[in-house]
Order: C-alpha cells, then structure tokens, then sequence
C-alpha cells in the first residue's frame, strides 16, 4: 500500500515549543513559534523538540519530550482518522478495534499518563 | 348518578371479561387489570369512535357452548435494535469526520476483497497516488456537487438574483458532478459512464479508470458493494402468518380519519365480521406501525408559550393515539416507530419513544417502543426498515424511476441512510456506522411514502429481498399485510366514504 509514501507525505512535525501567554514557567529565550513542515528526510528525531522547550500540557502530564512527540506523530497520523472530538485512548481503541495495528508503545504512553491521554494534540488550540 | 351507571358497568364488565379471550388468546402472561377494564369502558363510552356494545348476534354467539375461539398466532421474536441506541454514546464534542472515516474504512475493506474478482490484474491505488495515463482502481466515498442544494451560506451570498428557482421536492441540476474522496485526496470524475443524478453523497464505490491531463479521473467502470449476504430462510412449511404494516396515521392532521383507522383496528383484532373474518385475524401475529403517528400543528411548536386553551391540542393527538394502541396492544404484539413528525429526536436513529407518552398502552407487554430504522426478525425473518427519512431524501438528491428504486440502491450501496450526515441529520458516531447493512434482510419496508409499491429483489447469491413502500394511511386508507411464509404482499384499504 501506498501508506509509507503518505506518511511521509504529511509528516508533522513540531519543531519548536509553544510559549502559552499565561505561562509561569520561565522559558526565556526560547522561540515561542511552531513550525509544522512537511519533511522530506525520514528519519524522525524525537529530540528536535526537546532542545527549544516543552510543551507546557506535556510536561505537566508529566511524560517527557519524546513520548510526547511520540503521541504527536500517532495523532497526525492519518491512517487511524481524524484526531479532533476523540481522546488519544479512544481513538487508540478504535484504530485497534478497526485493526489498524497501532503502535503499542503509544498505547503504554497513555496508560501511564491520564492527562496525556484523554486530550489530543489540537486541545486547546483549535 | 353512580346508582344508574352501576348496571351498565356491570353488564358490560360481563360483556368485556366474556369476550377477551376471543381477541387476545395469547399464552403470554397477560394480566387483566380490572381498573384497566373500567377505563377502557369509560372511554369507549365517551368517544363516539367506537361500536359499543358488542352487536347482540356476536355475543349470542361467544356465549353459545361450542362457539368457536380462535387463538391468535404467535411468531417467535428477537428485537436487533442494539446498534441504533445512543444511550451509550457520549458526546465528546466531535464532529461527522469519524463517521465518515469509519464508513470508509469499513467499505473499502470489503470492497479490496471484491475488487480482485472484478478486475483482477489492474493496480489498486489511493488518490493521491494517481498516475497521468495509466489505468488503476480507486475507492473512496463519493460526493456530488450539486448547484441547487440549498447550503447555510446562501444567506449571506451577495449575488442572491442568480440561483435559479428551485423545484420543491428535487433539487437535481444538470451541472451536478461527482468527485471521490480518500484520507489523501480528492478528484474529480469526468466521462459519461457515471451519470449524477443516481448517485448521492456518501456512498462508497470502486472505480476503475485512469487519471486525465486535466487531474480529473476518467470513469471506465464502476464497482458498487452489493447486496449483503443473507441467511436462508428455513423452508420448513409454515402456516399462514401475517405481519401488518401502517405508516402515516397523523392523528392530529386534519386528514385524519378517526373511524378509518378504528375500522382497522376492529379488523385485526377480530371484532369485524363473521368467522371467516375473524380466522383471518387471527393470523396476524405482529403490527407495525412505522412512523408519523402524530401530527402536532406546527404553530404550537414554534417556541412561543402556548396559551392554556391551546396546550389540550398539543397533547390531545398523543392521548388519541395512546387510546387506539391501548385496544390494539391489547390484542396483539404492536412495534411502534418514531417518524419525523412524531415526538423524537430530529436526527436518526431515532431513539424509541418515551413510556410516559404512552401510559396505556405500555402496561401491555406487546407494546413495544422502537427506534427507527428498525430491524428485528419474527421466526426466523429478518425485517429491516425505516420511516421514511432515507428514501425522501434519496428522492431529494437523485433520480430513479419509482421509489423501489431507491430501495434496491440502497441495499446495493449495502447502506441504509448513505446521506447522513450530508442532508439528513446524524448522531456523530466516533466508531462505528450503524446504518451499514451487514446482512441482507429478508423483508425491506420503508413506511411514508406517497403510494404502495412492492417487488422482489434478487441478489446474485440467491438472496431474495421482499421490498415494501407503505403508503400514508391518512391520505389512502391503506395498510399492508405481508405472508411469513412465501413473502407475499397484499394490501388492506379501509374506507369510510359512502359512495362506492
């Protein structure tokens, strides 16, 4: 199937971290941009994001930075549908209900952490 | 006053505990309630609807020792209307996006495992990885641009003088196209194989073609799902066992005709006629009534309070119509269907409609509250059927030559509502579709529709779909009446015009 090539496709990838307004962790000096490109190399590096701040939902569900991308990649991934409107959990039961073989280490991501898990990578900013 | 009514209640107590066993003879546990006797009683002596007493010839003839008792049928039945509860959902906020994926996902499994019978040697592809030139199947869900559909965004249009008027009922347009939609992509379909306006939004297909300089898709040829697989019907000889279907009763509307339908009931409950008429009734083992039952005028549900004197016509059609099921429950299993214009919600499934809508009739435990669509099956007959929402709007959206058509199409498409969420509202399913249809029924009804039409479907596995329309018994007196044991239709016209 045509999946690999669409997953390159549409990689998604953050580069920088997003500075909330509100936000009283001290982050300064870091780029409060995000950047979602689509990439043409394949390799993922779960630390691109690790050097320019983290996400302030991600640390607080106290999962650290490459899982986080990690649940990023798994929602942006097309092949399990849309990701707004559904908790991670959910929507990884149905990709698993479906048979779509999701992959399991996310799914021990969102055991372990239940904030992380019942939000979805657009909460909050859609 | 109560000295002078205490012998006629308790001549007609005589009269009404007499005679039960003559119209109900079911084994079920069916408790006689004398408080619901007595009330039974007083309202048949207030509405002037009904024949009371009983003629004097009949009841000589109950009383008589070897009068003839006939036993109502009975029809074993298994209620299947789990997937169309909504209770269990919970609403997170979503949107239609994961039903159509989940739509998508599921049709276009069973159409990879079709495809290769149907073309075996040409490459399957996804959208966005359409090749100039070569020729290759895609699947994907099909949307039909229609010029004339009425869209939200009209309203703010600022060129409203240029969109032509618009028929009523229809809302075709030469102009219409058809694109195909993927997780990738979309494209558009050109060629002359496909013609519009028999397909609607929502479907899912196979289409086998190659992409032109344009970007559009050339269409060659077309797989559609298919008729499901079916269960066969036992063929062991069964006796003759009647369903009967009504639809469109709107009481409440001034088309309504109150001894019409009364004439229907006295008949299958077997208070009409002579023996041969009552063995008839006895048949029946099941009615349905599949939609619109009411008619609440439109002016009294516009939101505004309602004056105290017009609260009674608000809710007097609903105290009618729980007045006609109690007599009806009372003889026989009665399944009873949401419509559109009864009190349920807007957006199918329907979910059954309340109890306390209906006091009388729910203390029979052969009432039973439906969601519509409705499948269930009787002796090992599967029934499937709707109110009416996904044919009138097939009609809106597309053309056929009657509306059997529209019916073989939509067991073709193998899916029940293949509009919604587009032009029929839809509960926004995260994981499942519950209007795909996974096996083939054995009887297809759609209730509501403008006059009777039936025929028998064939399918290329031998499977036979009775298909049924059921006209609106408030504008033809008409109800349907279908054999369990060959799938044979006839019809039951009731009429209370003079003139012949």
């Amino acid at each position: 199937m045509a999946s690999s090539g669409l997953k390159n496709f549409y990689r998604q990838k953050k580069k920088g971290g997003v500075a909330k307004p509100s936000s009283n962790r001290s982050f300064a000096g870091k780029s409060p941009t995000v950047s979602l490109s689509h990439l043409v190399d394949p390799v993922p590096s779960p630390l691109h994001g690790s050097g320019a701040g983290s996400d302030k939902a991600s640390l607080a569900a106290g999962i650290g930075e490459e899982e986080d991308e990690k649940l990023r990649q798994f929602d942006m991934d097309m092949r399990y549908g849309p990701c707004i409107g559904l908790s991670r959990t959910d929507r990884w039961e149905r990709a698993a209900a479906m048979g779509l073989n999701p992959p399991t280490e996310v799914e021990a991501i969102l055991l372990k952490s239940s904030a992380a898990a019942s939000g979805c990578l657009w909460d909050g900013r859609v | 006053m109560s000295a002078r009514l205490a012998p006629i209640i308790l001549l007609a107590f005589a009269a009404i505990s007499q005679y039960q066993p003559t119209v109900i003879g079911t084994q079920r546990s069916y408790r006689l309630q004398p408080s619901l006797l007595f009330s039974r009683f007083f309202s048949r002596i207030r509405s002037t609807r009904r024949r009371f007493p009983p003629s004097p010839r009949s009841y000589a003839e109950m009383s008589e020792a070897g009068s003839k008792l006939f036993e109502r049928k009975q029809a074993s039945y298994k209620n299947l209307d789990g997937r169309f509860e909504i209770h269990t959902e919970k609403y997170q906020g979503q949107q239609y996006s994961h039903i159509y994926f989940t739509r998508l996902h599921h049709m276009r499994n069973l159409l990879y495992t079709l495809v290769p019978k149907w073309k075996p040697n040409l490459p399957v592809k996804t959208v966005l990885g359409l090749e100039e030139g070569k020729e290759c199947i895609i699947v994907g869900t099909i949307y039909k641009h229609m010029k004339l559909k009425p869209s939200i965004l009209d309203e703010y249009a600022k060129e409203r003088s240029k969109v032509p008027l618009v028929k009523p009922h229809n809302f075709l347009h030469p102009d219409d196209h058809l694109i195909l939609e993927d997780e990738s992509g979309r494209v558009a379909l050109t060629g002359s194989f496909l013609d519009p306006s028999a397909f609607v939004t929502g479907i899912v297909v196979a289409l086998h073609g190659k992409e032109t300089s344009k970007g559009d898709f050339l269409v060659q040829d077309m797989l559609e799902a298919g008729i499901p697989p079916q269960t066969k019907l036992p063929l062991s000889s069964r006796e003759d066992k009647y369903v009967v279907f009504v639809s469109g009763l709107s009481i409440g509307s001034s088309e309504f005709n109150p001894l019409q339908f009364q004439l229907l009931i006295d008949h299958i409950t077997g208070h009409l006629g002579d023996e041969n008429e009552q063995s008839i009734a006895s048949q029946v083992v099941r009615l349905v009534v599949a939609g619109n039952s009411v008619q609440i005028a439109q002016g009294l549900l516009s939101g505004h309070t309602i004056a105290p004197r017009d609260q009674s016509a608000s809710v007097e059609p609903i105290k009618e119509l729980d007045i006609l099921l109690n007599q009806l429950a009372a003889a026989m299993p009665v399944d009873i269907m949401p419509g559109l214009d009864d009190p349920a919600n807007y957006s199918l499934p329907q979910q059954p409609l309340n109890r306390c809508l209906f006091p009388g009739a729910f203390a029979y435990n052969t009432f039973l509250s439906c969601t519509n669509p409705h499948q269930f099956e009787l002796d090992g007959v599967l029934f499937l059927g709707t109110s009416g929402q996904n044919i009138d709007d097939l009609f809106k959206y597309s053309e056929a030559k009657n509306r059997l058509e529209f019916l073989e199409r939509t067991m073709r498409w193998r899916h029940l509502v293949p509009t919604a969420p587009n032009t029929v509202g839809c509960y926004p399913f995260t994981n499942r579709d519950p209007f795909l249809v996974e096996s083939c029924p054995h009887v297809y009804f759609v209730g509501n529709q403008e006059k009777y039409e039936t025929a028998f479907m064939q399918g290329p596995e031998k499977q036979l779909v009775r298909l049924i329309c059921i006209p609106k018994f408030c504008q033809t007196g008409i109800a349907v009446a279908l054999n369990l044991r060959n799938l044979e239709c006839h019809t039951l016209s009731f009429s209370t015009s003079l003139d012949v």
